[in-house]
């Protein structure tokens, strides 16, 4: 890989803008490992908590002809077993990893994110915005500015040296708002955004909605004008890092965030669409976009049109 | 994902039967499987067990809550299909095709298509009784069977490893095909490594998603995702598997110890 790609980001340096999101193959280390072979700077771990959780019943994830519904209802082995897999993963791999963590409380959060620092990942990515398990974990987080600033306090004095960053949903009364206080309160950086709705399918054969959950996130193309606005919006208003997901497929989709004033982009149902070897295409057409017009650096577009 | 309409049911015994649909894609081969909904209950993955004449068939033991719900549907019952998923089974002469418990299913579908291309081929399957091998008739029919049960109520008493060294050696037959619990696939492995044959065989684990990104499927060792470049692997990809016998992941994503 070219060194046309290297990204600075929170004092860090990775081979690629292109990061693995929450949720998409981040179970185990070597699922990892393949998605940083294939051209990721870094991967972002599958959300866990505290404790193993089964997740929904099946089907949990559904493909429409815009994109993708999902209630995985954060299945996850739980943070003991992420640990292990984090480890193993530094050993075998030079590549950046984020872990993803969520809490049923905000003390959960806490506990969680003290637990996966012993694993030393580069940064902590904290899932306030789940819209998933609403049944049972009321409105997420996410929505409520007071509680988006209680987490961000207690995650970041709970990760010690590791670099935080809040993971953010368009659902809320104002993101950019909500950008300022998670950086008043110690994020290091923002993640935008999650999936969005949640949104529904119905079964005409049967008459009843196809997920078990009966409702499920939106992700993928559908969302990539709602997350590069959101993006925007927020790189206006804040001068923290971000690292965008939302319905990114191409260099060009890559390019518009960056343009927008994102670090890192991340990429989740991507795979979906065009396979683990999307982060070594977007990789390819970046460079050869940027050497096409003699750009050595996408610091020099990065945030090209917030003026 | 859509519903289809059951069109017919076989009952193999008590606990295993076959469903029929309308075929709903023009390509489907042996070894692929669908991720098939009961609206209410769940969705889990099933192989292919039959594509013929416009009808597809899949065949299903009741062991859990699932299956035992999937087995007691009738005809007319609107049930989801997504698929077919995953890898399938290439196509090779002078094979010998060894199935155990209902591993023995997706075998059915790719004997039915050796036979179409009038490839020589032989099969070797076991099961705990007799009762636990469905579609007998079929398998002899198109090629020299040989049954193996563990009660002894059909063919040799043992299993079927046992036997393989032998088929293989006196039918001169060059490469395996296999499917069925891990412990066998494991010893046809060793046994085709041996004879320095060739094989494919299909190796199961917790599915979710079907389509390559929840990583409930992944294998530890290559990384590689078993509803994708799975659930058919070739010698070299299964080469590259390092949890052979070991505890598998539940849903979610832990290993039962
Ligand atoms: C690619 C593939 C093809 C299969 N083909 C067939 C087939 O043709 N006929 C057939 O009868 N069975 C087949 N199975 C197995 C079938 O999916 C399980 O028997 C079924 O999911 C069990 O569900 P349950 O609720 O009845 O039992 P449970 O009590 O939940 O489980 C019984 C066993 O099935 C396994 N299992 C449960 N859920 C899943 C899941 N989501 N994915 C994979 N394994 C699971 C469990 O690990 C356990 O070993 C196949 C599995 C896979 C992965
Ligand atoms: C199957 C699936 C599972 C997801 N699980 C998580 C999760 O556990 N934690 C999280 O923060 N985001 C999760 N997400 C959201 C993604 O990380 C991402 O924010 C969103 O899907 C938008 O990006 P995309 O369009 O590239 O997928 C999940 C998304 C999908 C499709
Ligand atoms: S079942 Fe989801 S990746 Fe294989």
């Amino acid at each position: 890989m070219s060194d046309l790609l290297e990204t600075l980001f929170l004092s860090k340096i990775y081979q690629s803008p292109l990061v693995l999101a929450s949720g998409v193959l981040g179970l185990t280390a070597d699922s990892m490992r393949r998605v940083l072979e294939a051209g990721a700077g870094a991967v972002t771990t599958k959300s866990f908590g505290l404790e193993p959780r089964k997740g929904h019943a099946c089907p949990v994830i559904l493909p429409y002809h815009s994109g993708l519904l999902n209630a995985v209802g954060l299945s996850n082995p739980g943070v003991d077993e992420m640990v292990k897999e984090i480890k193993k993963l530094h050993q075998e791999s030079k590549g950046g990893i984020f872990a993803s963590v969520f809490g049923k409380t905000p003390e959960d959060f806490g506990e969680v994110t003290k637990k996966a620092c012993e694993a030393t990942p580069d940064l902590i990515e904290v899932n306030v915005s789940c819209p998933n398990v609403a049944s049972e974990f009321g409105a997420p987080f996410g929505a409520d500015e007071f509680s988006v600033a209680n987490i961000t306090r207690i995650v970041k004095k709970a990760a010690g040296d590791v670099p935080i960053s809040i993971k953010l949903t368009i659902h809320c009364p104002s993101i950019e708002k909500m950008a300022r206080v998670c950086e008043e309160n110690g994020a290091d950086a923002l993640t935008a955004i999650n999936t969005v709705g949640p949104g529904m399918l119905i079964d005409t054969g049967v008459m009843k909605p196809i997920l078990a959950n009966k409702v499920g996130g939106v992700s993928g193309p559908a969302i990539f004008p709602l997350a590069l606005k959101a993006v925007w919006e927020i790189c206006a208003n804040s001068s923290l890092p971000i690292i965008a997901t939302g319905g990114v497929r191409t260099a060009d989709e890559a390019l518009q965030m960056i343009m927008a004033g994102a670090t890192m982009v991340s990429i989740g149902s991507g795979i979906y669409y065009k396979d683990i070897e999307i982060f070594t295409h977007i990789n390819q057409d970046l460079t050869a976009w940027m050497e096409a017009r003699h750009i050595h650096s996408l610091e020099t577009i990065r945030g090209a049109a917030l003026e | 994902m859509k519903t289809f309409p059951v069109i017919d049911i076989k009952h193999h015994s008590a606990e295993i039967k076959s469903i029929y649909f309308k075929q709903i894609e023009p390509d489907i081969y042996p070894g692929q499987f669908f991720n098939v909904w009961l609206p209410g209950v769940d969705e889990k993955p099933f192989s292919i067990s039959d594509v013929f004449q416009g009808i597809m068939e899949i065949t299903v033991k009741a062991v859990g809550p699932f299956t035992r719900a999937l087995v007691a549907v009738e005809r007319g019952d609107f049930i989801g299909l997504r698929g077919p998923f995953g890898t399938h089974f290439t196509f090779h002469h002078h094979a010998l095709l060894v199935g155990g418990g209902m591993g023995i299913v997706p075998l059915r579908y790719l004997a039915r298509m050796l036979r179409q291309q009038g490839f020589h081929f032989e099969i070797l399957l076991g099961a705990r009784c007799e009762k636990e091998i469905p579609f007998q008739n079929d398998f002899s029919e198109w090629a020299p069977t040989t049954f193996v049960t563990e009660d002894g109520s059909l063919g040799y008493q043992g299993q079927v490893t046992e036997y393989i060294h032998e088929k293989i050696r006196e039918s001169k037959l060059s490469f395996i095909y296999s499917a069925g619990p891990e412990a066998m696939l494991i010893r046809v492995m060793e046994e085709a490594k041996k004879a320095g044959l060739n094989y494919e065989i299909s190796f199961e684990r917790y599915m979710k998603c079907g389509i390559g990104i929840c990583g409930q499927c992944v294998v530890n060792g290559s990384g590689i995702r078993l509803c994708k470049e799975g659930p058919v692997l070739s010698r070299n990809m299964a080469e590259t598997v390092t949890e052979w016998g070991i505890p598998h992941r539940d849903a979610t994503g832990k290993r039962k110890v």
